[in-house]
């Protein structure tokens, strides 16, 4: 199998920041982008795909932590 | 000695101003052991135009051996003393710091015996002499590769345009070898610069790699597309030209961060050839 070149992986990544920014738009609601979506995932391999979703999980967890969210107190509050 | 030289001193002093007022008949009659056996006005400093033997200078000068002198002599020589015990520590400080990193530096062998993306035998020996910037990456990763052989290629740019820098040659390896066979290579490394080199080869070769580089990889699973992701070590290592590994660099350093980096172990390479105590 072939690896994806510069202009392909480039055209993945366009497609992606465009899903990215529907995303954003709409507040995460996946529901509102599923157009956006199939052509991003048929632009990007689909290994591809899973990478970026964990990155962006990634991504919005950081961004969750660096606005003071502290994921072990959830984790106590549901304990007791 | 010392008491009866101070006290003469004053008295001499004003006895020489008396003397020069009228010299012809004095010296004649007061025989004073600075004066000369001569007519007229003489030289006091020169002991040889006068029969007694003079061991100091006098009017004003005071003699080679002084309290004075011995001082000067003193701190000269005290901080000649202290110059040479400050070199001697910062020599013993350098060999000590050589001896500890070399120690740190066992690890990372950086030895590799590999194919170029022009399907030609390339082992680390072939490379040495030259400065080498080394990335661990595949030809089917999805942003982290490309973006860190950019930042690489940049930094090689950016040395290529300083006068009086060594040449730095990247490396790419790949850390996919049942995927990225040397028409792979070949095409992605022309894809970011005709100076990078892309070295592949064998599961066994590039296992010897990775671990003379403590590069950690693992292929991830296979999708439908039997396509599957190599999580591995992001690093750019760099290599002086008597083959040893001497720094590296992670995700967060930019190409300026690299490129100083570089220019500072360079200096310090050129440095240690050229050594004093060499």
């Amino acid at each position: 199998m072939s690896f994806p070149d510069k202009e392909k992986r480039q055209k993945c990544w366009d497609s992606r920041d465009r899903y990215w920014e529907c995303l954003d738009k709409s507040g995460d609601q996946i529901e509102k982008c599923v157009e956006v979506r199939t052509l991003y995932e048929t632009t990007c391999p689909s290994q591809w795909v899973k990478h970026f979703d964990r990155k962006r999980e990634y991504l919005k967890f950081k961004e969750r932590i660096n606005e003071g969210y502290e994921p072990l107190d959830e984790k106590k509050n549901t304990k007791s | 000695m010392f008491i009866s030289y101070s006290t003469k001193f004053p008295y001499c002093f004003r006895l020489n101003l008396c003397v020069r007022k009228s010299v012809n008949g004095l010296h004649n009659v007061i025989p004073l052991r600075f004066f000369k056996n001569g007519p007229g006005l003489q030289s006091f400093s020169n002991p040889t135009s006068q029969g007694l033997p003079k061991k100091k200078e006098v009017f004003g000068k005071k003699g080679p051996i002084s309290y004075k002198t011995l001082l000067v002599t003193a701190g000269l020589s005290g901080s000649l003393l202290a110059f040479m015990l400050y070199v001697r520590k910062e020599k013993e400080a350098a060999i000590q710091l050589e001896r500890n990193r070399a120690l740190g530096k066992a690890a990372i062998s950086g030895k590799f015996n590999l194919v170029d993306h022009n399907g030609v035998k390339k082992s680390s020996d072939d490379f040495l002499g030259q400065w080498l910037l080394v990335y661990f990456g595949f030809t089917h990763c999805p942003d982290i590769c490309p973006d860190e052989i950019e930042k690489l290629v940049k930094v090689v740019d950016n040395l290529d345009q300083m006068k009086g820098v060594p040449k730095v040659q990247p490396l790419f390896i790949t850390v996919d070898p049942d995927r990225d066979s040397i028409q792979s290579v070949e095409k992605y490394v022309k894809e970011f610069s005709p100076k990078l080199i892309g070295l592949t080869g064998n599961k066994e070769q590039i296992a010897e790699a990775c671990k003379n580089f403590r590069v950690y990889f693992s292929a991830g699973p296979r999708d439908q597309d039997d396509d599957y992701i190599v999580d591995h070590t992001i690093i750019v290592y760099l290599i002086n030209p008597d083959g040893e590994f001497v720094d590296y660099y992670g995700q967060n350093k930019t190409s300026e961060n690299i490129s100083a980096g570089i220019l500072l172990n360079i200096s310090k390479f050129d440095q240690s050839k050229h050594s004093f105590w060499k």
